[in-house]
C-alpha cells in the first residue's frame, strides 16, 4: 500500500442475493472511504447492510457491482478479477477480523489464540503475541484458555489476535454486542487507540453511542448509506 | 504454535470419541501385524525345523507325503509302514552322504491326556542330528535301553540309570528299559521323544521289518532333483512304494498352503481396515460439522483452502498413525496369545514358532495406517477447506 492511499475505497458497491426465487439486494450503490488511521462507525439497524459491507472490504465475499480497492489491492471493477488465493492472501497480510462472540479457539490459551493467524504463514512470534496481550491488558492471562476469561477478556485475545498480522486495516463486526458498558468503553478506548497509531478501523454497529467515538460516522439503511 | 500443535489439541477435543476412533485403527492393523509376523515366524519355525532334521530328501511309505510329513515333524501314530528292504535300496543310491531308517509308535495313556512318543533309531540317526549332545548318559549301551529327550525326561522325572516300563496293558507288553542317556535340549520335536534301538523298537511294538520314513542326507545339496529321481527309479525298479521327496518341495508346499489361507485372513483384516478407515472418516467429518464457525473464522484471518485441507489432514494422519502405533504395540504383546491360540488350532506348528517383530511387517503397518488416514481424510478435509466463511461465521453448516 502506498502513502497517501486511502485503505478502503468503494464507490457505489451493489450487493444482490438469490434467495429462493427471489432477488435480494443488500447493498445499492455504497460509497466507503477510509483513510489509514481513520476510526469509521458503521451504524445502522440489523438487516441494514452492515455485515455484508464489512465481508465486501474483508474480502470475503465480492460485489455484484462497484468497484472496490482495499490496501491499494482492486478487488471489483476495472477489470480486477482476484483470485480466491489472492483474497486469502489480502486477508492474511492487511485485514484483522473481530466478531461479536469472539470466535476464539476453545482448546487454545490466551498466547496461542493470538498466534493461530501466523500458521498459514508457518510462522511463530510468541514474543509479539505477548507484547499484544500485554497491551490489551492481558499479561496475567497468557495462559488461561478461553473458558477461562470473562467476555471483555475475551474480546481483548480477539483484538491481539486480530493485531498480530499487523494489518492496515481491523473491521469489527458487533465487538462490544456481548459486552457490559465498562467493558464496551474500555474495548472502544483500545480501538480508537489503535487508530491513531495508523491502523483503519471500520467498527459496524446499531449502537448509537458507539458513533460519539467515532472520526467518521456512516449510516446504513436498508443498503445505502444516508448522508451524514 | 505449530500446525501439529493445534492438530493435536483439535484431537484431544473430544479425548473419548478420538481415543475409540483410534482403537478401531488399531484393531485392524494388530490383526494385519500379527498376520504378516505369523506366516513369517510360520514359515521360519518351519524351515528351521526341517533344517534340524539334518536331511535333504524324506522317504516315507505310498499315501500323501505331507500328512507323513506332519507326522514325522509332530509326533503321532503312523498310518501305514514301508518294508526294512527298502533301506537298502536306498543306502546303494549314489549322492548319498548319510541316511538312516526310522520307525515310530505310540502309546497313549490315560484317555488321551498322555501320549508317548518312541522312535526307533539306529547309528546313522546321530550323523543327521548335528544339534544333539547329552545332559547325562550318551548312546544307547544296550538293546534294551532308551535314550530320552530333555522335555519327557523332565515330565516323566527319569534319569539315566531309571528304569522305564512300556506297556499299554494289551498290544504291547510289559517291557522294561533303562534310560541310557538324556539329550539335552534342542528345541526339536526331539525333546518329546523316547528313543530306543530301532531293532528293540520293532520286537516291543511287534513291527519286525518295518519302518516308517527314511531320511537321506546328500553330498551335494544342488543334487537333490537329480537324487531323488534315481531314488524314485530305483523303487519302481524294485516295485517298492516308497514315496520320495526332497524336504524343500515340503517347504514350499506347506508355506503355499498357508499362503492360500492368508488370503481368507488378509480379506478379514481389508475389512477391518475398511471399518476402522470409515470409522475415522466419520469422527473427522463430524468434528468439521461441529467446528464449522471456527474453520470459518479461521478462513476469515487468511486461511486458504489448502491450509485448511492440510489441518484436518493432518488431524485425520495423526489419528491413524497412533491407531497403527497402538495397533503394532497391541500385536506384540498379544503375540504369545496368538501363538498359543495357533498351536491349539493347527494341526502342527513348528517348536519354536513364534510372531515375533520386523522392521519390515513395521513399516508395512505404519504404511498402511498413513495411507488410510490420507484416504478416511480426504473428504472431510474437502469439506472443510469448501465452508465458506462467510456462511460458517454466521452460524451455517459445512
Amino acid at each position: 500500500m502506498n502513502d497517501g492511499e486511502y485503505v478502503i475505497q468503494a464507490r457505489d458497491l451493489v450487493k444482490t442475493y438469490t434467495v429462493g426465487k427471489r432477488r435480494v439486494e443488500a447493498l445499492r450503490g455504497i460509497d466507503v472511504s477510509l483513510a489509514p488511521g481513520e476510526f469509521a462507525v458503521l451504524l445502522g439497524p440489523s438487516g441494514a447492510g452492515k455485515t455484508t459491507t464489512l465481508n465486501l472490504v474483508g474480502c470475503l465475499d465480492l460485489p455484484t457491482s462497484g468497484d472496490l480497492t482495499v490496501a491499494g489491492h482492486p478487488i471489483s471493477g476495472n477489470g480486477a478479477r482476484p483470485t480466491e488465493a489472492a483474497l486469502d492472501l489480502l486477508r492474511r497480510q492487511h485485514i484483522g477480523f473481530i466478531f461479536a462472540d469472539f470466535n476464539l479457539l476453545l482448546t487454545l490459551t490466551a498466547m496461542e489464540n493470538v498466534q493461530v493467524p501466523l500458521i498459514w504463514r508457518d510462522a511463530t512470534a510468541p514474543g509479539r503475541a505477548r507484547q499484544l496481550l500485554e497491551r490489551v491488558g492481558l499479561a496475567h492471562r497468557l495462559t488461561h484458555r478461553p473458558d477461562e476469561l470473562s467476555g471483555g477478556e475475551m474480546q481483548r485475545v480477539a483484538v491481539a489476535r486480530a493485531l498480530i498480522n499487523q494489518p492496515d486495516l481491523l473491521l469489527a463486526d458487533e465487538p462490544t454486542a456481548n459486552l457490559d458498558t465498562r467493558t464496551r468503553d474500555e474495548i472502544l478506548e483500545l480501538l480508537a487507540e489503535l487508530s491513531t497509531e495508523g491502523v483503519a478501523v471500520l467498527l459496524a454497529t446499531h449502537d448509537h453511542e458507539l458513533a460519539d467515538r467515532a472520526d467518521t460516522v456512516l449510516r446504513i439503511e436498508d443498503g445505502v448509506i444516508a448522508d451524514d | 504454535m505449530s500446525w501439529t500443535a493445534i492438530a493435536l489439541k483439535n484431537l484431544w477435543r473430544r479425548p473419548v470419541r478420538s481415543v475409540l476412533t483410534l482403537a478401531g485403527v488399531a484393531v485392524a492393523v494388530a490383526m494385519l501385524f500379527n498376520l504378516l509376523e505369523f506366516q513369517r515366524g510360520y514359515e521360519r519355525g518351519l524351515r528351521g525345523e526341517l533344517g534340524d532334521l539334518g536331511a535333504h530328501i524324506m522317504i516315507v511309505p505310498r499315501g500323501c507325503p505331507y500328512e507323513a510329513a506332519t507326522i514325522v515333524l509332530h509326533g503321532g501314530k503312523w498310518p501305514r509302514y514301508m518294508e526294512q528292504s527298502w533301506y537298502d535300496i536306498v543306502k546303494q543310491t549314489d549322492g548319498i552322504e548319510a541316511t538312516t531308517a526310522i520307525i515310530m509308535d505310540a502309546i497313549i495313556r490315560d484317555g488321551g491326556r498322555e501320549n508317548i512318543i518312541y522312535m526307533g533309531i539306529d547309528d546313522d540317526y546321530p550323523k543327521l542330528r548335528a544339534s544333539w549332545s547329552y545332559a547325562g548318559g550318551g548312546w544307547f549301551p544296550a538293546d534294551d535301553s532308551a535314550i530320552l529327550g530333555s522335555s519327557v525326561a523332565a515330565r516323566m522325572g527319569l534319569e539315566v540309570g531309571d528304569t522305564m516300563t512300556i506297556e499299554d496293558g494289551s498290544r504291547v507288553a510289559a517291557t522294561p528299559v533303562k534310560i541310557g542317556g538324556v539329550l539335552k535340549r534342542t528345541s526339536t520335536q526331539d525333546d518329546g521323544l523316547v528313543f530306543l534301538p530301532r531293532e528293540t523298537l520293532q520286537r516291543i511294538f511287534n513291527l519286525q521289518g518295518k519302518l516308517v520314513v527314511i531320511l537321506v542326507k546328500l553330498h551335494d545339496v544342488t543334487k537333490t532333483d537329480e537324487v531323488a529321481s534315481a531314488l524314485r527309479q530305483a523303487s519302481a525298479d524294485a516295485d517298492a512304494g516308497m514315496n520320495v521327496f526332497p524336504l524343500s518341495e515340503l517347504l514350499n508346499t506347506l508355506t503355499a498352503l498357508l499362503s492360500s489361507t492368508k488370503v481368507f485372513v488378509l480379506a478379514i483384516v481389508v475389512v477391518a481396515l475398511v471399518i476402522g478407515g470409515v470409522g475415522v472418516l466419520t469422527t473427522i467429518l463430524m468434528a468439521v460439522f461441529e467446528r464449522t464457525r471456527e474453520i470459518g473464522m479461521m478462513k476469515a484471518m487468511g486461511a486458504g483452502r489448502l491450509d485448511v485441507f492440510r489441518l484436518v489432514w493432518l488431524e485425520t494422519l495423526m489419528s491413524t498413525f497412533a491407531g497403527g502405533l497402538l495397533g503394532v504395540l497391541v500385536a506384540l504383546l498379544s503375540g504369545r496369545g496368538v501363538v498359543a491360540v495357533m498351536r491349539h488350532v493347527l494341526p502342527h506348528t513348528p517348536a519354536d514358532f513364534t510372531i515375533g517383530f520386523t522392521a519390515e511387517t513395521l513399516w508395512v503397518c505404519i504404511g498402511v495406517s498413513v495411507a488410510l488416514g490420507m484416504l478416511a481424510g480426504t473428504y472431510p478435509a474437502w469439506r472443510a477447506a469448501s465452508i465458506s466463511p462467510i456462511e460458517a461465521i454466521r452460524g451455517g453448516s459445512a
